[in-house]
């Protein structure tokens, strides 16, 4: 047994292993910028898309559901998972308002567990489950001329990304508006009178 | 002497029977035409085609979400109670032909902005409240109906549930009301729910 030729036969395979090795990498890395570049083109067919509730108003959807709300071309889309989609044109939006609300997370079974805490300890919880949300009312017409009125729930920051895209599409926007401040309810009682 | 003890024994069972059956009959009797008496007031009112205008803020500085919320939640109470034969949106065409169509005006007179947190919080203080005047008038400007209402929310839910619990008051007024035949000039009713 020739020492050397066992030396550089040693040598070759190591060689073939990081060649192999190398073109691994290679296919692994075309693989990944593919399924990037992907990702990347949605957004073009598709500029926005985010999740939202609708508390109430748009046509075909249930009220409080939960779903994705997007724009897809001229149309302002609504899909509840596993239901068909709805939409109205974006063409038919006057107007635009966004707002803010505060609301207690978890909802109902959240609500009625804060109620059931011993020694009022359900208060302080309910102090700090409370989540700021942006609230965003459409108002639109069918095409009977109807006026109809949409309200969404959506995250922080995201209700004002779907308001800056209707109104680069030529949608009226009115400024945001802020809760108004507590009212004197004396008016009230002279109307019972 | 003992058999016919035997047979009044068994005709008393028999009389104790028909009578348990005979009894519910008689009050299924009695619901059914204290359920048609109380239909009879306002059976009419099915005659006539409503058409749901924008709420009108007034002087009162009312979100447009809470505007939106009220129509909307007026037009989808309205429809539930069936006492109109359509109900038409604001601004549709198809109403401009309808001959029996009366228009209901919403106007809110107050409003006291509450707080989920606070209402979570203290139970006691937060409180959402409406206060609106609504009005049923003719085409020409006749008011048939006129009825101050409230919708709080006190305790649990959202403040957006203030506009659904007034928009049910309104439909419970409406509802209760007698609204007289179209053609037959009627006496204003108001009132304050």
């Amino acid at each position: 047994m020739n020492p050397t030729a066992i030396q550089s036969k040693y040598l070759a395979d190591g060689y073939l292993c990081a060649f192999y090795l190398a073109l691994g990498l290679l296919l692994l890395l075309i693989g990944c910028s593919t399924v990037f570049a992907q990702d990347a083109s949605s957004p073009t067919t598709s500029p926005f898309s985010a999740h939202a509730t609708h508390l109430l108003g748009f046509e075909g959807a249930r009220g409080n559901a939960g779903g994705t709300l997007s724009i897809e071309g001229d149309v302002l889309h609504f899909q509840k998972p596993g239901k068909p989609v709805v939409g109205i044109k974006i063409a038919s939006v006057r107007d635009v308002v966004l707002g803010e609300q505060s609301k207690q997370v978890g909802g109902l079974p959240m609500t009625l567990g804060t109620a059931a805490v011993p020694y009022g300890g359900g208060r302080v919880v309910s102090l700090f489950a409370h989540k700021k949300y942006d609230t965003v009312t459409l108002e639109y017409g069918d095409a009977n001329g109807g006026f109809h009125g949409a309200i969404f729930q959506m995250n922080k920051g995201q209700g004002s990304t779907l308001r800056d895209q209707l109104a680069a599409r030529g949608v009226h926007v009115t400024p945001n508006e802020v809760e108004p401040a507590k009212q004197s309810t004396a008016e009230v009682a002279s109307e019972s009178k | 002497m003992r058999a016919s003890k035997h047979i009044l024994i068994l005709g008393l069972a028999v009389l104790i029977v028909a009578g348990a059956a005979a009894l519910p009959a008689q009050l299924i009797a009695q619901t059914g035409t204290e359920k048609s008496s109380s239909e009879s007031p306002g059976s009419n009112a099915a005659r006539w085609i409503v058409q749901v205008d924008k709420v009108d803020p007034g002087d009162v500085d009312l979100t447009s979400s809470f505007q939106i919320a009220i129509y909307e939640n007026l037009l989808d109470e309205l429809s539930k109670t069936k006492r109109f034969k359509h109900v038409f949106r604001d601004g549709d065409r198809g109403a401009s032909e309808v001959p029996d169509l009366l228009i209901l005006k919403t106007a809110v007179r107050t409003y006291t902005a509450g707080s989920e947190t606070r209402r979570a919080v203290t139970t006691v203080s937060g409180a959402t409240k409406l206060t609106v005047r609504s009005q049923l008038c003719t085409r020409d400007g006749q008011v048939v109906l006129e009825r101050t209402v409230n919708g709080n929310v006190r305790f649990f839910g959202s403040n957006l549930r203030a506009t659904h619990n007034l928009a049910r008051n309104v439909a419970k007024a409406i509802q209760q009301a007698q609204l007289q035949q179209p053609g037959v000039p009627a006496p204003v009713q108001s009132g304050q729910l």
